[in-house]
């Protein structure tokens, strides 16, 4: 097979690389689009503002998620642990204000530690991450109602400025989120450890045979993982005044979404974490449409499950060759 | 360089390698020969760190060596390429080459430039002329192999391992190998070479080393054997010819099925052939010529662009397998393990395959009728297993293309296509493997050969095609074909 | 089905039986599971091996089996089902939403079949035809289901189960419950399928690899769809015995089974990169996640511990019965 090795060849090489992430700022153009034609408050400053606060938690666990199952691995405790960090992060605050930066350096810490703990468990046990990831988000919830079975402890008032605040105009949160998200695109591409975390996504077997760091690159995930995690955790309950053992409880499901729409594959080795985030926005902006159009919730959650279909039934994989 | 004293291993139930001792000088090439099955790859695995021997020492550059992990042989110097390439798909070709050892720059972090930059020049080193950025995945065989290669260049090499080469290349890339592996060789670096092709073996090693059944046979300076002795000592008997005799008659009664300009999806273009019962056609051609294509084509699995296929008296411009194997018609597949065998279910299984309709009797699967006809071809074709019932996971190369064969040759009644059927199989298997081609033919079926090893189809075929970038260069009879005449038509396109 | 057998003894005969041995342990182990764990309940309270708890047991055990069952089809040829958790509570509450006579089981058992295979139908094509990952085409369907039943029930539940639902859901013949019969029926006839008729046979084939199915002649979309399909059609028939069983109409019958049903399997040794597994094998995890889940009862434990301890025996017996090679 001849190699092209002009520019075109390259360009349409990229196009198809990056049809999903093309796919999403379709379906967000789409999105925008019918809004702007059916409302009016919707195409506003305030409203896409809203929309950018509102996706600060989704976007927070994602970027983890995403790395995990760049790995062809997965990370389903993500829940669980979500609601353990926030009720500690509440209940060990309590209120006091001189408590709020050692607890949340703890909780961070806690986060990253739990994540560490799930990658040893997928390297000593050689279980699948899917399993091990599962017990541990059971486990980590029986934890979680131990310490408390309701909601627990307080925070001070000002601590929801991580949810409330602003920078430069824009909302703390989401800000921190995006640049989080900059941050890890950045490690992806320039950290050897980035590149060697698409490998073992890529194929396993010969990242063993060439001897890659393994053990590195999964803790490394799964860490980033757990912080994300614990980050969530603060922020929820800077946003919400107060942790609670079940508020974990949707995310673990919902952080994988973005991250297939935004085009990472859930066999690993392709795609990244700017598509995840594009993959955040586009939910949050069909839910915030959807709330717009006065949609009983009801029908909000078939309208959301269509696009779900609809985003990935337009990605069709020519490689069905035999 | 290296000195391997009385290296065992053994698995649950197997034993794959009993006291072999093993020495490789530096500024040698030397050849390590055995049968599928022989603990070749176990040898190379426990020299590339990647299992640990149960007893034996190993001495590599002088010191004791006991590799935890491959990451360890390979900081010692030791770089193995394996037959079946530890690739990245997704990732480009210049990371390939440098995975887990990325270029960087003084801040520490990935230099992508140079690392393309640096791919680029091994390549070009390595006479191949590559996108350093293309996909691996989008890669042909061939090149793909040289991406292998290429990584295990880049680092500084004591030994260099090459498990069977040249399985998937040929002709141009094969000389240039060859010559890079003489520079490495004079270069002081110890090279082991496990192939399958005794002249590649005389053409390029200095010594060679054959194993049988995980014990040592003999090592000998190349100048010390010959064919005969080597085949003799990896088989453990004397195999006469290679090829079964043609008939003597002209080979070709009917024509059974007939092609006209058929295209297939882009790969292939205005093909117009013609298969007769009773003969052996081989399809020769560089690899990416559109062979494989045109045998997928034909057999329904890629569709059909252009053209038609006559087959029966009938003419067909869609295909599907299910249909080709109604119609009489069976395909050995190119790579057995991914798309030829089920590779979780037995023997028994896996040969009444496109037959099941067959032993199902009231929705349900006859085992015992499945079983009886298993033994059957069992013991037509000497599959060695232990039964109906073994796992065709677990049998080396040889058996399993028997068991594909056998699958095949029980219910084709018109076209058999067999692409690349001695890839990786060892010599003993071999020769069984054609008399069973020779067979069929016999029986009245029209055989497509699909080869990129030219004693093997200048020896067999009754009538050569060769293709060139998907469209028919020329057709050659047995009496016309000769290694020469098909290389000119498979790289220039015209006679010589 | 054939699962992978040991390579062949060689030479030293003793090494050959140990061998053996090691082999039976290893694909007939995951069977003596189930009777330990009850001993050991007995040996806590022997109440616990009494009829009555027994005959619990099994009533817990049956809607998970039958869900098993159908996850298990379609792990084989490489998927995941996570929508089947929903179509349960949404037969549940296709089950309440008539009149709650018998005379109206037909019509709702037909409603529930007729949906169930709508989802399967999406479920497949999309996998098959899109390519969708199984993880995704299923989530959607669960949330689309989720949606479905929010809409049609106007999130207020109501209405009553007819009372065939109630017998066959929590009614008992003899202290055998009749929705354990129903798993054996079910069970019996599904491995039949799977390990004895010709589709079972592509099944595995498809599983292993799907392209090899297609150069084999078989219709390797076709498997996988039927697969799916079959999977919600099991699924549904376990969420009209659950609602029998629970009584009270809920949106969230159901609720952790898919989960519960992907691990049943995976502990049964079904394999999560497919072409391997058997239905006893995920029987005998679903068996095994019901007993423990009842053990921990049995200690007086919190359900905090209870949930860590489920949590823990996932990954224990994961690593003891589906370790990656």
């Amino acid at each position: 097979m001849k190699q092209e090795t002009n520019a075109l060849a390259l360009a349409r090489q990229w196009l198809v690389d990056n049809s999903s992430l093309i796919g999403v700022l379709v379906l967000i153009a789409a999105v925008c689009l019918v809004g702007a034609l059916t409302t009016d408050r919707f195409f506003g400053c305030n409203n896409f503002l809203n929309v950018y606060e509102q996706s600060t938690d989704l976007a927070l666990v994602s970027i983890g998620q995403t790395l995990t199952i760049l790995t062809g691995g997965i990370d389903l405790s993500v829940g669980s642990l979500i609601s353990l960090t926030s009720c500690l992060a509440s209940g060990l605050i309590n209120g006091d204000p001189d408590r709020v930066l050692p607890v949340a350096a703890l909780v961070l810490a806690l986060g990253t530690c739990v994540g560490l703990l799930n990658a040893a468990l997928v390297i000593g046990l050689r279980v699948h991450p899917l399993i091990v990831t599962l017990g541990m988000g059971a486990v980590l919830q029986g934890v979680t109602l131990l310490y408390a079975m309701g909601p627990v402890g307080k925070v001070p008032p000002n601590f929801n400025f991580l949810a409330y605040g602003r920078i430069a105009d824009l909302p703390l949160g989401a800000t921190i989120a995006a640049m989080l998200c900059m941050l890890v695109a950045l490690l992806l591409r320039y950290l050897p450890l980035g590149r060697q975390i698409y490998a073992v996504g890529d194929d396993d077997n010969a990242a063993r045979l060439t001897g890659l760091p393994r053990t590195r690159v999964l803790m490394f995930v799964y860490g980033c993982s757990g912080f994300g995690c614990a980050a969530t955790g603060l922020y929820l309950v800077a946003r919400f005044g107060v942790g609670q053992p079940y508020t974990g409880v949707n995310y673990t499901l919902a952080s994988i979404t973005p991250v297939i729409l935004g085009g990472t594959a859930l066999s690993g080795g392709k795609g990244g974490v700017i598509g995840t985030l594009l993959g955040v926005y586009l939910i949050s902006l069909v839910s915030n449409l959807l709330n717009f159009m006065d949609v009983s919730k009801h029908y909000q959650l078939v309208a959301q499950a269509l696009i779900i279909i609809l985003a990935v039934s337009v990605y069709v994989n020519r490689r069905r060759a035999v | 360089m290296l000195s391997l004293t009385g290296i065992s291993k053994s698995f649950p139930g197997v034993q794959a390698l009993s006291g072999v001792n093993l020495e490789v000088r530096p500024g040698e090439i030397h050849a390590l020969l055995g049968e599928n099955g022989a603990g070749k790859s176990t040898l190379i695995k426990i020299i590339a760190g990647a299992y640990a021997a149960d007893q034996g020492e190993m001495i590599f550059d002088g010191a004791p060596a006991r590799w935890s992990s491959p990451r360890e042989a390979k900081r010692h110097g030791v770089q193995v390429v394996y037959q079946e390439f530890a690739l990245f798909p997704q990732l480009s070709v210049a990371e390939n080459i440098f995975v887990g050892h990325e270029r960087r720059n003084r801040f520490g972090i990935v230099d992508h430039a140079r690392t393309r930059h640096e791919a680029s020049e091994v390549l070009a080193r390595l006479g191949a002329s590559l996108d350093p950025r293309a996909s691996v995945a989008s890669l042909s065989v061939a090149d793909q192999q040289m991406v292998e290669i290429a990584r295990a260049m880049v680092h500084r090499v004591k030994l260099l391992v090459l498990d069977e080469p040249t399985a998937v290349i040929a002709g141009r890339e094969v000389t240039l190998l060859f010559d890079r592996l003489r520079r490495l060789r004079d270069g002081g670096v110890a090279v082991i070479f496990i192939s399958h092709h005794l002249d590649e073996v005389f053409a390029v090693c200095d010594r060679v080393t054959v194993l049988k059944d995980g014990e040592l046979v003999g090592t000998s300076d190349i100048a010390g054997v010959n064919r005969e002795r080597l085949i003799s000592m990896m088989v453990g008997r004397d195999l006469g010819d290679l090829f079964p005799p043609r008939r003597a008659a002209a080979a070709g009664g009917q024509p059974v099925l007939r092609t006209e300009a058929l295209s297939i999806a882009g790969r292939v273009r205005d093909v117009s052939i013609e298969l007769k019962a009773g003969e052996i056609v081989a399809l020769a051609g560089m690899v990416g010529a559109g062979r494989s294509e045109l045998a997928l084509g034909l057999f329904g699995a890629l569709p059909i662009s252009g053209g038609a296929i006559f087959l029966d008296g009938r003419r067909f411009t869609s295909m599907s397998p299910a249909r080709a194997i109604e119609l009489g018609m069976g395909l050995v597949t190119e790579d057995r393990k991914s798309n030829g065998l089920a590779m979780l279910l037995d023997v028994a299984a896996n040969i009444t395959g496109p037959a099941l309709d067959e032993v199902t009797t009231r929705l349900l699967v006859d085992r015992r009728l499945e079983n009886a006809i298993a033994r059957q071809e069992i013991e037509r074709y000497r599959i060695a297993c232990r039964g109906p019932q073994t796992s065709v996971a677990t049998m080396s190369g040889g058996n399993q293309q028997k068991v594909i064969v056998a699958r095949w040759a029980r219910i084709c009644r018109t076209v058999l296509i067999l692409d690349e059927p001695t890839r990786g199989v060892d010599v003993g298997a071999k020769a069984e493997i054609y008399r069973i081609m020779r067979e069929l033919a016999d029986r009245g079926l029209a055989i497509l050969m699909i080869s990129s090893e030219l004693t093997e189809v200048v020896g067999m075929a009754d009538r050569v095609i060769v293709m060139r970038q998907g469209r028919v260069t020329g057709e050659l009879q047995a009496k016309d074909a000769t290694e020469e005449s098909i290389m000119h038509l498979a790289t220039t396109g015209h006679a010589a | 089905m054939t699962e992978v057998t040991a390579p062949p003894a060689q030479g030293n005969p003793d090494r050959g039986l140990i061998a053996a041995l090691r082999g039976l342990l290893a694909r007939f182990g995951i069977f003596l599971l189930p009777p330990a764990l009850l001993l050991l309940g007995g040996a806590i309270s022997p109440a616990f091996l009494g009829a009555s708890n027994v005959s619990n047991l099994l009533l817990q055990i049956a809607p998970l089996g039958i869900v098993a069952i159908g996850q298990c089809f379609v792990m084989i040829v490489r998927g995941l089902d996570l929508s089947v958790a929903s179509m349960m509570a949404t037969a549940a509450v296709i089950a309440t939403g008539f009149s709650g006579s018998n005379g109206d089981v037909a019509s709702i058992v037909a409603a529930v079949l007729a949906m169930a295979v709508g989802v399967g139908l999406i479920n497949g094509l999309l996998v098959t035809k899109r390519d969708v990952s199984p993880f995704l085409a299923t989530l959607a369907t669960m949330i689309l289901l989720q949606g479905f039943r929010f809409a049609y029930t106007q999130g207020a539940p109501s209405g009553n189960v007819p009372p065939l639902f109630r017998t066959l859901g929590s009614g008992k013949f003899d202290g055998i419950p009749f929705n354990f019969a129903i798993l054996l029926v079910l069970a019996t006839l599904f491995w039949i399928v799977l390990h004895r008729s010709a589709f079972g046979r592509r099944v595995f084939i498809v599983g292993g690899n799907p392209v090899t199915g297609r150069l084999l002649g078989i219709r390797s979309d076709l498997v996988t769809i039927v697969c799916y399909v079959l999977s919600s059609c099991l699924a549904g028939i376990a969420g009209l015995i659950l609602s029998g069983y629970v009584g009270l109409v809920d949106n969230w019958v159901g609720q952790g089974y898919e989960l519960d049903s992907i691990v049943a399997c995976v502990i049964g040794g079904v394999s999560l990169k497919g072409g391997r597994g058997a239905i006893l094998g995920a029987l005998a995890g679903a068996a095994i996640i019901m007993v423990i889940a009842n053990e921990v009862l049995l200690f007086g434990l919190p359900i905090q511990i209870q949930i860590i301890i489920k949590g823990a025996v996932i990954v224990i017996a994961a690593a003891l019965y589906a370790r990656r090679t």
